[in-house]
């Protein structure tokens, strides 16, 4: 009896994820957990000024420069999403949300992108300002 | 971890379990700093007409105020952002709550970026050696940011005399 034994494999390719709701929300929760970190070390480094008036508020003149109005709006991306993507772990680990778990990132994507458009403005509208002069 | 370098023998699940509950409470940490440090009327520190103009931002008369309350203030002077942070870490009595606030969410928040931070080089660092130096290094740096902070925070506002 010929039996048919070799399967026939196709190589696959590497790299060859589907990118839904799921896949993005780890990447991107992953992506802005490293930004976050790069945050926190300058962030705690600048802490050193606080026993020196000068040099913290030279600081925070250096802080209202321009390209930190960018950096604060993508701090705000950052910390927005983190936060509501990381509370949707905590809901599907600990309270067994996981059937839910795409309403959940659907509900998460809206509401953060309105607190990211509303809490962002500021940032833009100086920019615009200053850029608009 | 580290099969070739002796096994460890405690579960990570602790950590994993920490990771969320840290993250948790840095959420509602982050709205607290967040909020008292740009929002609070009397103490914000950001304000749109101060991009790149290379100045210092001005402040409402409330921040004066606020300043000013502060038992060791003296003079009515210009109130730089300096003095509107002293008006908490300076203060006899807020200084201990915010002092003791910022040391918490210090710890929590270096805790779960560093432990974070590793949970992803762990993922693509294969060499066992590789990722045991990497952690070492990297919880070395999370220990030097404590120690920095925290002293910062301590020492903050010791000696300040007001506007």
């Amino acid at each position: 009896m010929a039996i048919e034994t070799v399967e026939r494999v196709r190589p696959q390719p590497i790299l060859k994820y589907k990118v839904r709701s799921g896949m993005f929300a780890w990447i991107a929760h992953r992506l802005s957990g490293v930004a976050l970190v790069v945050y926190i070390i300058l962030h705690v480094w600048g802490l050193r000024s606080l026993s020196d008036p000068e040099s913290f508020n030279h600081l925070i003149v250096k802080y209202h420069a321009p390209v930190f109005k960018i950096g604060e709006f993508l701090l705000l991306a950052a910390v927005v999403y983190h936060s509501l993507n990381g509370l949707r772990i905590v809901l599907i680990d600990f309270l067994g949300w996981s059937p839910n778990q795409k309403k959940l990132f659907w509900t998460l994507f809206v509401t953060a992108a309105v607190i990211i458009v509303v809490g962002g403005y500021p940032s833009i509208y100086a920019l615009a300002t200053y850029f608009g002069r | 971890m580290a099969n070739l370098y002796g096994k460890s023998t405690r579960s990570s699940a602790f950590s994993w379990f920490l990771h969320r509950i840290t993250g948790t409470f840095l959420v509602f940490m982050l709205i607290t700093h967040f909020w008292v440090q740009h929002f609070d009327h009397s103490t914000a520190t950001i304000t749109t007409s101060v991009v790149a103009e290379g100045a210092l931002p001005t402040y409402s008369d409330a921040a004066g105020e606020a300043v000013r309350a502060t038992p060791r203030g003296a003079a009515v002077a210009q109130v730089t952002p300096y003095d509107v942070v002293m008006a908490r870490l300076a203060h006899p009595v807020y200084a201990v709550l915010w002092k003791g606030f910022n040391i918490f969410f210090l710890i929590f928040a270096l805790h779960h970026g560093f432990y974070g931070l590793n949970n992803v080089l762990g993922d693509y660092i294969r060499n066992d050696m590789a990722r045991v130096v990497t952690y070492a290094v990297s919880w070395s740096i999370a220990l030097v940011l404590l120690v920095v902070g925290v002293y910062s925070v301590v020492t903050a506002g010791i000696g300040y005399t007001g506007v």
